[in-house]
């Protein structure tokens, strides 16, 4: 196994001073790979932020150590690509001087072709001129990404790339990153959105109140937590012979449905099927629903994301 | 070398395109003279300009550094615009020198733009030599305005903050210390208060050198007024300096 090129151990970090110190990270620890697409997952204030400002240098933990591609984050500045929650641009500036100025600081010289290409790949040939000001939400957005790739970064480190997005420039946004990651960055990317989280990340932390939760891939975080899925048909069928299906754990019924957990869904359907036929009714309407990300988030912090 | 010179050309274009500053220190100062010329010149216009004109530039300089460069610092701290460049491996020296260098070069700038109302239009005699030995003095009178504004800057939380401190500095100060008034012409108790504050000191370096060439006699008291003001504004902003503002 090769060397993490994000090494988190045991860091606590916090604000202010004294009786008004407020705790934003507890001991966190955490490893990222080269080239996965890590994603931070959790509510507002959950210390996202905050590991992020850690890992680029701009917060000083007050415990712990933590290394960005072998070096301590204030050394480590120039290999990263950095996108900030507020998009923070000099915005009387132009796209095209705004990449030139964000890639000088990082002593990068880009050419104008250089510049060309970085503009096409995030759709903004024909803003190349315009101030950063004069830009929608959205173009700001995926210039704040362009300049965080304008010093050809090995690791990319964004907060929240895709809030405030409406969904169509959410996937475009989604499409950059993948190609970000093909080409053999390592991404880390904040997030609330479970959605964004199940489609992007490799694999992912559930961060709440300043801790880890769980981290692992999707899949594995829910397969985990030993969630069942949902099954919702409509029919009426007395609940003590539904609860003695295979693999239901619980039943109930929600207005018009009968909604059965069932830890294999496989194989409660079929007898669902049966139990129906043999009482002489028909299931007018079905739906399976697998556990999610939601439900893993849930279940471990007895709250829901959003 | 390429990383400093392409910051300091973005801090200045952010200058120059910034249309609250471009008014109050391009069109301002020439708007007073119009009005100063208009109302108080009598028959010797030129004459009263050569003594408003350097008081004006002085003054201009003075309101550059309280309002225009303190306003503009708080503006990028609390856009996030300093934390982002935090982020990058940029000294905190090189971002601070590419600022200071930007603004010097603007603040030269509105210098220049009201020498040349004064001269084209109402005809102030000026000799070249005079404006050599203007120069050091208009460029002391600069850096210590920038030195001032910073410390503006780090107590304000927002630019609009800057621009409120600032102005009231600036107008406190346009009257009472001989820039765009003589100061013979105060009561007593202004006459006893003015020649203490950083614009009476500015207006004596400046005014003798850019209308006569010569240095004031007491230059070096004035000097020495003024690098103090310097000196305690630069430590003080130092300390103030923050990259990010006060979240609430």
């Amino acid at each position: 196994m090769t060397a993490p090129i994000l090494d988190i151990e045991a860091v606590s970090a916090g604000y202010g001073s004294g009786s008004r110190q407020v705790t934003a990270l507890r001991e966190v620890s955490l490893q990222v790979q080269p080239g996965e697409i890590f994603g931070l997952l959790g509510p507002n204030g959950a210390g996202k932020t905050t590991l992020l400002a850690c890992l680029q240098g701009l917060h000083t933990p007050t415990g712990g150590r933590l290394t960005v591609a072998g070096r301590p984050p204030r050394e480590a500045k120039g290999a990263l690509g950095v996108q900030l929650q507020k998009t923070a641009l000099l915005d009387d500036l132009s796209a095209t001087e705004l990449l030139e100025v964000y890639a000088a600081l990082y002593d990068v010289r880009l050419t104008g072709e250089q510049i060309d290409t970085l503009l096409e790949r995030f759709g903004l040939s024909e803003q190349r001129n315009k101030f950063a000001r004069q830009m929608s939400g959205g173009q700001q957005q995926r210039l704040a990404l362009a300049i965080a790739v304008a010093n050809d970064p090995q690791i990319v480190m964004l907060d929240e790339p895709t809030a405030a997005l409406d969904p169509h420039a959410r996937r475009d946004v989604w499409d950059v990153l993948r190609g970000l990651h093909e080409d053999g960055r390592t991404i880390l990317i904040t997030t609330h959105s479970m959605e964004e989280a199940e489609a992007l990340c490799g694999r992912v932390a559930i961060i709440d109140q300043g801790q880890i939760m769980a981290v692992g891939s999707p899949a594995t975080i829910v397969a985990g937590l030993g969630l069942h899925a949902t099954l919702k048909a409509a029919i009426d069928l007395p609940l003590e012979t539904v609860r003695g299906l295979p693999a239901v754990t619980s039943v109930r019924y929600t207005g018009q449905h009968l909604e059965i957990q069932s830890s294999s869904p496989q194989s409660t359907l079929p007898a669902l099927h049966a139990l129906a036929t043999q009482q002489g009714k028909v299931i007018t309407e079905i739906s399976l629903r697998q556990p999610s990300l939601e439900d893993a988030f849930l279940a471990l912090t007895g709250r829901s994301l959003n | 070398m390429y990383r400093f010179l392409t910051l300091t050309k973005a801090m200045f274009l952010i200058h120059v395109r910034d249309r609250s500053l471009l008014f109050w220190n391009f069109a301002f100062p020439v708007f007073l003279m119009v009005i100063y010329g208009a109302i108080f010149a009598g028959d010797d216009l030129a004459g009263f300009m050569t003594w408003m004109m350097p008081g004006v530039l002085a003054g201009n300089l003075m309101a550059f550094g309280l309002i225009g460069s303190s306003s503009m610092m708080t503006e990028l701290r609390a856009k996030g615009v300093l934390r982002r460049l935090q982020a990058s491996p940029i000294a905190s020296s090189d971002l601070i020198g590419a600022y200071v260098i930007a603004n010097v070069a603007m603040a030269l700038m509105t210098a220049v733009v009201v020498i040349v109302v004064g001269v084209l239009f109402y005809g102030v005699a000026l000799n070249p030599l005079n404006l050599v030995v203007a120069l050091p003095m208009i460029v002391v009178t600069v850096v210590a305005a920038i030195a001032l504004g910073q410390v503006i800057s780090g107590i304000a939380p927002r630019a609009g903050a800057a621009v409120a401190i600032g102005q009231l500095f600036y107008f406190g100060q346009m009257f009472i210390t001989d820039l765009f008034m003589p100061i013979e012409m105060m009561p007593d108790w202004v006459q006893q208060i003015g020649p203490w504050l950083p614009g009476y000191a500015m207006a004596q370096l400046v005014r003798p050198a850019l209308a006569e060439g010569v240095l004031h006699a007491d230059w070096v008291q004035h000097l020495f007024l003024l690098a103090v003001y310097t000196v305690v504004a630069l430590f003080l902003a130092a300390r103030l300096f923050k990259w990010e503002a006060r979240t609430a």
